[in-house]
C-alpha cells in the first residue's frame, strides 16, 4: 500500500461519511454509523492498522491525517447526536403539553365576615392612632350600661333603646359604652381606647334593623382634650377609611353620656357629597354620634373633672359595612349563605 | 312634630322659606325630618261657577257643565258628582292641575264628551270636613262664601302651608311646642321671638262656687292648676285655627276642644277640658290608685291600677287616669255649658311606669313622660282663656285655681369663659356667649372669666357648665369647631388578648377553606333540647330573657353548636353544595349563677362542615393543626358530644383535660335540625387555648446525618385504634425511632374476618453518625414485641 492509497482511502472515508450522516434519522443509525467510522473495527481504525505496509518515513505523517479526520468526524458526529438530542427533547416536551385552560376542582381559601372585615380596619386606623382596643361582657349590669352614663332608671332616655333585661339589675348591653365606664373605673387616665362589640336593642328584624347588631365606641380622657380634638381624629379615621376627600360635619345632639353632644356625618362616600340616592340628596351620611364626656359622667366614674376631660364617640359597624358593600338587607349579615358569604375578601 | 310655618311666623320673624329654615335650624341643634309644602300637594285649583249644566247624552248619571274659572271662556266639564246646581262655586282642577298623592288632571274625553278639568270633593284635595265643612265625599266641595271664579282654593281651604316636621332630642321637651320651635329658629337667625302679650277678659266668680279640687298626692302631680268658663257656646273654632290644627295633623272638633289642642301644641302644655256638669258631685280628686282599684278607659277596657298610678277621681272612683287619659262621663259635647279647664304637671317617671304597665299612650301621656314643666302651667292656662275670649267661646271666671306648693327652684350656673372655650375647641368671646344665652331666653351676666347664667325655668336640662358650653356652641356653630390631632403618645394602641387569638384562629381556618359566620347570641331553648343533651347537662340551663322578642330568641346560647347546625341547616335547604364554617362567640354559662351575679361568657370556636371534601379526618386535622399553631398539642380520645355519632367522634384533649370536640353529626340529631347530609362539627374552648399556648421556642439543628427509613406492615382487630399502636410504637422505638406515622390500611379476604392491616413508616436517626442495620434491627424487633405484647399487633407476613 502506498501512501497515496492511505490519502484515497481517507477521502473516500469521509465523503462516504458525510453522505451516511445525512441520512442518519435517529440515535441508533447514529452510534451505528459511530461504530462503523470510529470503532474497534471500523474504518479508520482498519485504516490505521494497515499503516505496517508503508515505508516507515510516511508512518508518522500518514498517522497525523488519519488522526486529523478521525478528530473532525467525532467532533460531526457528536455536533450530530447534539442536534438530535435537542430534536428529541422538542418531540418530549410537544408530547408532554397541556391545555392550561382545563378547570379542577379548588379549595378556595375561606372569608371573613363583613363584620369582622369593617371592625378590622377600624381597629387598624384606630390602633395606629395609639387607640388600645378594650371588650367587655355582653350581658352587662344596669349600672354600668345606664346609671353611670348618667342614665338613671325611669330616664326618658332609657326608651330610646329598648333593653333586653335578665334581671332587675341585669341586662343585655345596648351599647358598647359600659365598656368605657368599666375602663374609666379601673384606669387612670390618660385613657385611649376603642370598644368594638356586640350590642342587643329590643328591635323586630327587618331590612333596617336587628336585635343583635355591632357598635363600635371610642373613649379619650386626658387632660387638655377638646372637640377641636374629637373632629380631628373622626377626621383622620373617615379619611382613612374613605380617602382623603371625605370630611366630616358635626351636627348639635344629644346623648346622656356627652355635654356637648354631636351627629357626625361623612361625606357621602357613594357620591362623594354631590348628593345621590344613598344620601337622599343631601352629601352627607350620618354614622356617628359623638361628644364631650359629661362631667357627670367622669364624676361618676371616679374621675376628676375639674383636671380631665374627654370625649368618646360611637358607630354602628354594620351601617358601615352596608355602606362599604352596598349591602342593602341587613338579613343578609346573619343568615351566613354561603354564596353571600364567599364575595368578602380584605382590602 | 308637625309644626305649621305660618304658625311659627306669628312669633318670630323668619326672613327664609321653609327649606332653608329646616337647614340652618338642623345645624343649630332642633332636627327637621321633612318639610311639606301643602301647596305642592294641590296646584293650579280654582273657584269655578257653575253656568250651565246638561244632562250627558250617553250617560245618565253624569252631567256637563259650563264652568266661569275666570277666564275669558267657560270651561266645558263633565261631572258624576250628585250635587251639581248651577250658580254654586266648586273647587276646579283646570287641565295641568296637581291634586294630592301626585294625581295630575289632563283633558279627557267622558263618553265621548270632551271634558277640560275636574270639580273636586273635599277628600280629593286632601281637604277633611272638618277643615272646611261641606258634604264630604257624597258630591263636590261647595264653597259657602262668595269668591271670584279663578281664585286660588287653597287659601280658602286652608292648605296654602308649609309643614315642618321637627324631631326633638330628648332633653328638649320644651320644644314640643310652636313656642319652643319658634324661639329656636330666632336664637338660630338672630331674629327675635316674642310670645303674644297674654290678658284674659274675666267675669267675676269663685272657683270654689263651681267646683271642689283636691291635690292629695303634689309629689306625683307637683301643680294643678284649673279655670272655669261659663255661658259656653260649643261651635266650630275658626278657619285660622282650624287650619292650624290640621296642617298640625290634629283633627278639629269644637272650638273648646279645639283652644285645649290648640294650646298643647303651641305651649307644650297637655290640657283636659271637663264638662262641669258632668263631674259628680262637682269634685275633682287627684289621688294615687287604690290597692285593687280598676277603671275602665275610653278604649273600653278594664285595668288594673296600682299605688304608684295617679288618678283623676270623683267622691267614688277613678274616672280617668291623670295625664293618661280622661273620663268618658266628663266630655265636652255640643250642650255643654261650663267647661273646667285643667293644665297640670304629673311626675314623668310616675306617667313613664303607667303607660308601660297599662300599655296605653296618648299624646299627653307621651309629653309627660319627656317632661312638662310646672313653672309655666299658669301661662298656659290664661293663654287657652283667652282664646276663650277671642273665640266667644264663653266667659272665664276670674278666679284660678293653682295649686303649686313647691316651686322648684331655677339653678344659678357659674362658668367660665375660659374652660369653655378649652372644652370646645374654639375660642368665643363671652359677650358673645352672653349674647347667645340671651338670646335664648337665659339671664347671662358677664363679670371677668366669669359668666352667670340663670335659665329660664322650662331649660330643665340646664344645670352644669358643660351645658352652658353646649348652648353657646350650638348657636355660634358646630361648623366653627377646628380639626386637630391628640398630642401625647404616639405608640400604637394594643388588642385585646381575646381579639388576637380570634385573629389568629381566624387566619389559620380561612387558610384552610372556612368562612367565618356570625349568628345571633340568643335562641330557641328548643334548639338546644334538639342536641339531646342528658338531662343534667348545665348547657340546658340557658340564660333566659325576662322581655324576649319572641320564644325564639328567648335565651343566650351555652354553645354554639345549634347556630352552626341552623346555619348549616340553611345552606343545605339553598343547595349550597358545601359549606365550611366556623363561628366565634361566647357561650353564656348561666348553670350555678346567683342571682345579680353576670354569667361567665366563655369564648368559644365553633366549626361545621359538610360538602364532598369534609369528612372526620379533614375536621380534626384542621382543628389540631389549628391548635398546633398556637403550640398546642392535643390528643384524640374516642367518644364525643352526646349529638355526635358515637363511633365518628373524638374528644381533643391536652394533658387529660379536653379543650375541644370533634366529630359528624348524630342522625337523630341531624333529624332534629332537618339536615339532609350529615355535617361535622366541632368545638374548641378558647379560654383554654389562650391558657394552653405557648411561645415558640428556639428553632432545632437540621439532622447532620441520614435517616434509616423502614415500613412495617403490622395487622390487628379492628378494634385496636392505630393512636394506640402509634404510641406503643413511638415509647419503644425510643431514642434512636425519629419519627413514626401510619400510611396506609388494608382490609379485606387476605386478612382474616375482624382483621386490618396497617402500613407504617419509621425513621431512625442519631445524632452523631450515620446508623448501620445493626443497630436498627434490634429496635424494631423491641417495637414489633411490644405491639404485640400491648396492642395484639402483629407484623403481616
Amino acid at each position: 500500500m502506498a501512501f497515496s492509497d492511505i490519502q484515497e482511502q481517507l477521502r473516500a472515508i469521509r465523503e462516504e461519511a458525510e453522505a451516511q450522516l445525512q441520512k442518519v434519522g435517529d440515535k441508533p443509525a447514529l452510534d451505528a454509523l459511530k461504530l462503523k467510522l470510529l470503532g474497534k473495527k471500523g474504518d479508520l481504525t482498519a485504516l490505521l492498522r494497515s499503516m505496517g505496509q508503508l515505508l516507515p518515513e510516511e508512518r508518522p505523517q500518514a498517522g497525523q491525517m488519519i488522526n486529523a479526520v478521525r478528530e473532525e468526524l467525532t467532533g460531526k458526529l457528536e455536533e450530530f447526536d447534539a442536534k438530535l438530542r435537542k430534536l428529541e427533547q422538542e418531540r418530549k416536551l410537544e408530547r408532554e403539553a397541556i391545555d392550561v385552560t382545563e378547570t379542577r376542582k379548588r379549595t378556595p381559601m375561606g372569608c371573613i365576615h363583613p363584620i369582622s372585615l369593617v371592625q378590622e380596619e377600624l381597629m387598624r386606623v384606630f390602633t395606629s392612632m395609639g387607640f388600645d382596643v378594650v371588650e367587655g361582657p355582653e350581658v352587662e349590669l344596669d349600672l354600668y350600661n345606664f346609671e353611670l352614663l348618667n342614665v338613671p332608671k325611669n330616664h326618658p332616655a332609657r326608651d330610646a333603646q329598648d333593653t333586653f333585661y335578665i334581671e332587675d339589675s341585669i341586662l343585655l348591653r345596648s351599647q358598647t359604652s359600659p365598656v368605657q365606664a368599666r375602663t374609666m373605673l379601673t384606669k387612670k387616665p390618660p385613657i385611649r381606647i376603642i370598644c368594638p362589640g356586640r350590642v342587643y336593642r329590643a328591635d323586630e328584624v327587618d331590612a333596617t334593623h336587628s336585635p343583635v347588631f355591632h357598635q363600635m365606641e371610642g373613649l379619650v380622657i386626658d387632660e387638655d382634650v377638646t372637640m377641636a380634638d374629637l373632629k380631628g381624629t373622626l377626621d383622620a379615621f373617615a379619611k382613612a377609611l374613605y380617602g382623603e376627600d371625605v370630611t366630616t360635619r358635626f351636627r348639635p345632639s344629644f346623648f346622656p353620656f356627652t355635654e356637648p353632644s354631636a351627629e357626625v356625618d361623612l361625606t357621602c362616600v357613594n357620591c362623594h357629597g354631590k348628593g345621590c340616592r344613598v344620601c337622599k340628596g343631601t352629601g352627607w351620611i350620618e354614622v356617628l354620634g359623638a361628644g364631650m364626656v359629661n362631667p357627670k359622667v367622669l364624676e361618676m366614674c371616679g374621675i376628676d373633672s375639674k383636671r380631665y376631660r374627654g370625649f368618646a364617640f360611637g358607630l354602628g359597624m354594620e351601617r358601615i359595612a352596608m355602606l362599604r358593600y352596598g349591602i342593602t338587607d341587613m338579613r343578609l349579615l346573619y343568615e351566613n349563605d354561603v354564596r353571600f358569604l364567599s364575595q368578602f375578601r380584605d382590602d | 312634630m308637625k309644626v305649621p310655618y305660618g304658625w311659627m311666623r306669628q312669633y318670630t320673624e323668619i326672613p327664609v322659606t321653609a327649606g332653608e329654615l329646616a337647614d340652618r335650624m338642623v345645624m343649630h341643634g332642633t332636627g327637621v325630618e321633612g318639610v311639606e309644602d301643602q301647596r305642592e300637594a294641590v296646584q293650579n285649583v280654582v273657584v269655578g261657577k257653575i253656568l250651565t249644566v246638561r244632562k250627558h247624552e250617553n250617560s245618565d248619571h253624569m252631567v256637563v257643565c259650563a264652568v266661569d274659572v275666570g277666564e275669558a271662556e267657560p270651561l266645558q266639564i263633565v261631572t258624576g258628582a250628585p250635587n251639581v246646581h248651577e250658580g254654586d262655586l266648586v273647587p276646579v282642577a283646570k287641565v295641568g292641575a296637581v291634586l294630592p298623592g301626585g294625581v295630575s288632571i289632563k283633558k279627557s274625553k267622558l263618553r265621548g264628551v270632551d271634558s277640560y278639568g275636574m270639580c273636586c270633593s273635599g277628600p280629593e284635595l286632601g281637604v277633611p270636613e272638618a277643615l272646611y265643612p261641606s258634604v264630604g265625599d257624597k258630591g263636590l266641595l261647595v264653597f259657602a262664601e262668595p269668591h271670584e271664579p279663578g281664585e286660588d282654593v287653597r287659601p280658602i281651604l286652608g292648605i296654602d302651608d308649609a309643614v315642618l316636621d321637627f324631631e326633638i332630642l330628648a332633653n328638649r321637651p320644651d320644644c314640643l311646642s310652636v313656642w319652643g320651635v319658634a324661639r329656636e329658629a330666632a336664637a338660630t337667625l338672630g331674629t327675635s321671638f316674642k310670645k303674644p302679650d297674654i290678658e284674659v277678659k274675666t267675669v267675676p266668680g269663685k272657683i270654689a262656687d263651681y267646683v271642689t279640687i283636691d291635690v292629695r298626692d303634689s309629689t306625683l302631680c307637683p301643680r294643678y292648676c284649673a279655670r272655669v268658663v261659663k255661658n259656653v257656646k260649643i261651635g266650630p273654632s275658626p278657619m285660622w285655627m282650624r287650619k292650624a290644627l290640621h296642617a298640625a295633623g290634629v283633627r278639629p272638633i269644637n272650638n273648646i276642644v279645639d283652644i285645649t289642642n290648640y294650646v298643647m301644641l303651641e305651649t307644650g302644655h297637655p290640657m283636659h277640658a271637663f264638662d262641669l256638669a258632668k263631674v259628680r258631685d262637682a269634685h275633682i280628686i287627684v289621688r294615687r290608685a287604690n290597692e285593687g282599684e280598676t277603671i275602665v278607659t275610653l278604649d273600653g277596657k278594664e285595668r288594673q291600677l296600682t299605688p304608684s298610678m295617679l288618678m283623676i277621681a270623683d267622691q267614688q272612683n277613678a274616672t280617668g287616669i291623670a295625664g293618661v287619659m280622661g273620663g268618658e262621663e266628663s266630655e265636652i259635647t255640643e250642650g255643654t255649658a261650663t267647661v273646667l279647664f285643667e293644665i297640670a304637671a304629673f311626675d314623668r317617671t310616675s306617667i313613664r311606669l303607667t303607660t308601660r304597665a297599662l300599655g296605653l299612650r296618648t299624646e299627653a301621656s307621651g309629653r309627660y313622660e319627656r317632661g312638662v314643666c310646672a313653672a309655666t302651667c299658669r301661662e298656659a292656662a290664661d293663654r287657652a282663656c283667652q282664646l276663650v275670649n277671642l273665640l266667644g267661646a264663653g266667659e272665664v271666671i276670674e278666679d284660678v285655681y293653682d295649686c303649686y306648693p313647691n316651686p322648684k327652684p331655677v339653678p344659678v350656673i357659674e362658668a367660665s369663659v375660659e374652660r369653655i372655650c378649652k372644652l370646645i375647641g374654639i375660642d368665643v368671646p363671652g359677650e358673645e356667649m352672653a349674647r347667645i344665652l340671651t338670646s335664648l331666653d337665659m339671664q347671662a351676666s358677664l363679670s371677668g372669666d366669669t359668666l352667670t347664667v340663670t335659665p329660664p325655668a322650662y331649660r330643665e336640662d340646664m344645670e352644669q357648665e358643660a351645658d352652658v358650653a353646649e348652648e353657646v356652641l350650638r348657636i355660634y356653630g358646630y361648623d366653627h369647631i377646628g380639626s386637630t390631632l391628640l398630642r401625647g403618645e404616639t405608640a400604637p394602641g394594643v388588642r385585646s388578648e381575646r381579639i388576637r387569638i380570634a385573629d389568629k384562629v381566624a387566619q389559620i381556618l380561612t387558610a384552610k377553606g372556612f368562612s367565618e359566620i356570625r349568628t345571633f347570641s340568643f335562641i330557641s331553648p328548643r334548639l338546644i333540647d334538639k342536641l339531646s343533651l342528658a338531662p343534667d347537662d348545665a348547657r340546658r340551663d340557658a340564660l333566659r330573657l325576662i322581655n324576649p322578642l319572641g320564644e325564639d330568641t328567648s335565651v343566650m346560647r351555652s354553645t354554639l353548636a345549634p347556630s352552626m347546625l341552623s346555619t348549616l341547616a340553611l345552606n343545605q335547604s339553598r343547595n349550597n353544595d358545601a359549606a365550611l364554617l366556623y363561628e366565634i362567640g361566647p357561650a353564656f354559662q348561666n348553670h350555678g349563677r346567683k342571682a345579680g351575679e353576670l354569667p361567665h361568657e366563655r369564648p368559644m370556636l365553633c366549626v361545621g362542615a359538610y360538602g364532598e371534601a369534609a369528612d372526620f379526618y379533614f375536621l380534626r386535622d384542621a382543628i389540631l393543626e389549628m391548635l398546633a399553631r398556637f403550640g398546642v398539642a392535643a390528643e384524640v380520645v374516642p367518644g364525643g358530644e352526646p349529638y355526635h355519632h358515637p363511633g365518628r367522634a373524638a374528644t381533643l384533649t391536652v394533658k387529660g383535660e379536653a379543650i375541644g370536640t370533634v366529630g359528624e353529626l348524630h342522625p337523630d340529631v341531624m333529624a332534629a335540625f332537618e339536615l339532609s347530609r350529615r355535617p361535622l362539627i366541632a368545638e374548641v374552648d378558647l379560654e383554654r387555648l389562650a391558657a394552653l399556648r405557648t411561645r415558640m421556642e428556639h428553632v432545632r439543628e437540621l439532622p447532620r446525618f441520614p435517616a434509616v427509613t423502614r415500613d412495617l406492615a403490622l395487622v390487628m382487630d379492628e378494634k385496636t385504634t392505630v393512636g394506640s399502636v402509634l404510641a406503643v410504637l413511638r415509647r419503644a422505638g425510643r431514642p434512636l425511632l425519629d419519627e413514626a406515622e401510619m400510611f396506609d390500611i388494608y382490609r379485606g379476604a387476605q386478612l382474616l374476618p375482624g382483621k386490618k392491616s396497617v402500613a407504617f413508616s419509621l425513621s431512625f436517626r442519631h445524632p452523631d453518625r450515620t446508623l448501620s442495620d445493626e443497630e436498627v434491627k434490634p429496635v424494631i424487633d423491641r417495637m414489633l414485641s411490644e405491639c404485640e405484647k400491648q396492642c395484639g399487633a402483629k407484623l403481616r407476613l
